[in-house]
């Protein structure tokens, strides 16, 4: 829905992302902001927003593969976990650089993806679900006990990243880092759907007989959207492993993978703007509940159960927020944000609209 | 030889609790077609419920197992009223039950279960008796063998319902087609919610033949859940046989890897199950018992 007395008159216009001046300057606005977040916050909040960064670069692939083309994975982690074993072991192990590791990372997860990807070009439905789910706990199972490998349970600790004279190991700077390759990971993310084969992964999803029918081969536009995923989780892992200069098996375990899809469901299916509202609310969510809701509770409950209310209370509370999220605003808090604008828009024919 | 043995004997009854297992999946799969992972989760939850009956407060095990079977009966009731009902039905149905489920179980409950009982290991005062039975040089411990008959038993008990009562041949009308039961006179939402308690029912004592044989542990019903799935996969998701025949394949399989291929590659017998799923899911998508689904153009 185009604002009022805004028309296209061009096919560029037609094709554009973003149509209005007003879209420009807050988009400006917006990456001035995001890029000079170091300056005047606490680190704290930095470290929160670095990770806020990586999961959603994680959940942008995710996007591509459930909210596009309509396939659901439960490994999502295991492939991030991927993606951060293949740089850990080639700079520690072989001595290898890290930024050439980056696309190798990506490939890296991309391969162990479509090998787990290859049930569903038999039938719809969970198939590819319940082969992901296997593949979150081999995958994770490989971590822990190929020792000479992976470390093992302890993990394997990074050397931080340099590039020239930058030290990537300061908050600020990595936090910069992140976020650039957030900015390409959603220019990238947002024209998949605008291309051929974006527009064949929503006709997959939405009806999968009659774009079989239509001409598209459903198995290769599956594997290449399950490809595109792991793709993204690769890169989110590599990122990950310098965010936290160590990895370990636990990083990466099935509840990840779980708050991953949560966020494609809180935040709505199918648009990149919703990833980003999903991320952001369940990862404010987490520090809501860790930093006020936890401790208000360990002074309420009796002293016994301090000891589990932490991990018990984010299960509890992460669960209930994205089951109450299907039950009662399926289509996310993307919808609400786009009703919020259309009757904005109409202001005082607001009625017009739904 | 005897290694071999031991190993098979050992498969076998393994398999008998594995179809017990799966039971309670299969029924609510076929009369409501959602594959309820939560099912894990709810296991988890009632076995550590009769663990904190039984010993924290010392109930006699008559009352804690009644306790327990309401408590599961309530739980199905409230999964299938608050929050099945509400998902199925919608356009995109299947992947939202699958997805509401799989939290549910290994999100909410085992979030409730960590909350009120710590989720430390625990022991199950002893329920069957104890000792062991030997089968030449072989001995087994007694609880193996009960869990591996009450598995058998149940499983009769449900094939035989969905053969010759009415209600079961009620579920099975509405596992084709929940429009034309519902035009033929049956309720459908009686039939589910009846499917829903029996699942929940079958939890529970899975969840004591599991909490007898093993520790009471919050990971117990994640690893219940995952040898149910590739049994239910074997299986083809609905036929009861199927799900036999397949429980005890895996039972078997796991056991034999576990003597052979344990020693040589550590923890290898944990990751079988999930092996099996992917290789079953690339070799035979429709199980050995499944039916093939023939789609109307």
């Amino acid at each position: 829905m185009l604002p009022g007395g805004i028309f296209n008159t061009k096919y560029e216009a037609d094709a554009a992302i973003f149509r209005t001046r007003l879209q420009w300057i807050v988009l400006g606005l917006l990456l001035v902001l995001v890029f000079t977040l170091p300056v005047w916050t606490s680190n704290y909040w930095l470290a929160w927003f670095t990770r806020l960064a990586i999961t959603i670069i994680a959940v942008l692939g995710l996007h591509v593969l459930t909210g596009l083309c309509g396939q659901i994975s439960i490994g999502h982690a295991a492939f991030v976990g991927v993606g951060a074993y293949a740089v850990a072991i080639l700079t520690v192990k072989s001595g290898l650089n890290g930024w050439v590791c980056l696309p190798i990372s990506a490939i890296a997860a991309g391969v162990v993806g479509l090998f787990f990807g290859l049930p569903c070009f038999r039938l719809k439905g969970f198939y590819l679900a319940i082969s992901t789910l296997a593949a979150s706990y081999i995958i994770v199972w490989c971590f822990e006990y190929f020792e000479s490998v992976t470390g093992g349970f302890s993990g394997l600790p990074l050397e931080p990243l340099t590039l020239g004279g930058i030290d990537f190991s300061g908050r600020g700077s990595f936090y910069v880092l992140a976020v650039i390759i957030l900015v390409a990971a959603t220019f990238f993310a947002k024209n998949i759907q605008r291309t051929a084969a974006g527009r064949a992964f929503v006709a997959i999803r939405d009806n999968e007989l009659a774009a079989e029918v239509s001409g598209i081969a459903i198995f290769r536009y599956k594997m290449l959207a399950f490809f595109i995923d792991c793709l993204f989780a690769g890169v989110a892992g590599w990122l990950w492993a310098y965010s936290q200069l160590r990895v370990n098996p636990d990083q990466f375990s099935l509840m990840d993978s779980m708050w991953y899809l949560g966020m494609i469901i809180v935040g709505g299916w199918g648009s990149t703007s919703g990833v980003f509202f999903g991320a952001f609310f369940l990862k404010l969510l987490e520090i809501l509940l860790s930093d006020y809701i936890n401790p208000w509770l360990t002074d309420i409950l009796p002293s016994s159960w301090t000891q589990q209310i932490h991990v018990a209370m984010s299960l509890i509370v992460f669960g209930l927020v994205i089951i109450g999220f299907m039950i009662f605003q399926p289509r996310g808090i993307y919808y609400l944000w786009e009703r919020f604008k259309i009757n904005y828009r109409f202001h005082p024919y607001s009625f017009f609209s739904t | 030889m005897d290694t071999f043995l031991r190993a098979f004997i050992e498969g076998l009854l393994l398999g008998g609790v594995y179809a017990l297992i799966v039971l309670g999946v299969v029924v609510v799969a076929k009369a409501t077609q959602i594959i309820n992972l939560a099912y894990g989760g709810m296991l988890m939850f009632l076995t550590y419920f009769l663990w904190w009956l039984l010993v924290p407060m010392g109930l006699p095990l008559a009352a804690g197992l009644i306790l327990m079977f309401i408590a599961a009966a309530l739980m199905g009731l409230a999964v299938d009223r608050f929050m099945m009902r509400r998902l199925i039905g919608r356009p995109e149905a299947g992947l939202v039950t699958f997805l509401g489920t799989l939290i549910l179980g290994f999100s909410v409950i085992h979030g409730f279960a960590i909350l009120f009982f710590k989720g430390k290991p625990e022991v199950l005062p002893k329920i069957f008796p104890e000792g062991t039975i030997s089968i030449g040089s072989l001995t087994f411990p007694y609880t193996w063998l009960y869990a591996c008959i009450i598995g058998v038993l149940m499983f009769i008990v449900f094939v035989l319902y969905f053969r010759l009562t009415k209600s079961g041949l009620a579920m099975r009308c509405v596992s084709e087609d929940h429009m034309v039961s519902q035009s033929l006179g049956i309720s459908v939402k009686r039939i589910f919610a009846y499917a829903w308690i029996v699942g929940a029912l079958s939890a529970a004592i899975a969840g004591l033949l599991w909490g007898s044989m093993f520790a009471v542990e919050s990971n117990m019903g994640g690893l219940a859940m995952m040898r149910a799935l590739p049994v239910l996969l074997l299986a083809g998701l609905t036929s009861l046989p199927g799900a036999f025949v397949g429980a005890v394949l895996v039972g078997l399989a796991e056991s034999l890897a576990g003597t052979y291929i344990d020693p040589h590659v550590t923890g290898f017998r944990e990751v079988l199950p999930y092996i099996m799923m992917v290789v079953i899911l690339i070799i035979l998508p429709n199980g050995l018992f499944g039916t093939k689904a023939i789609r109307r153009i």
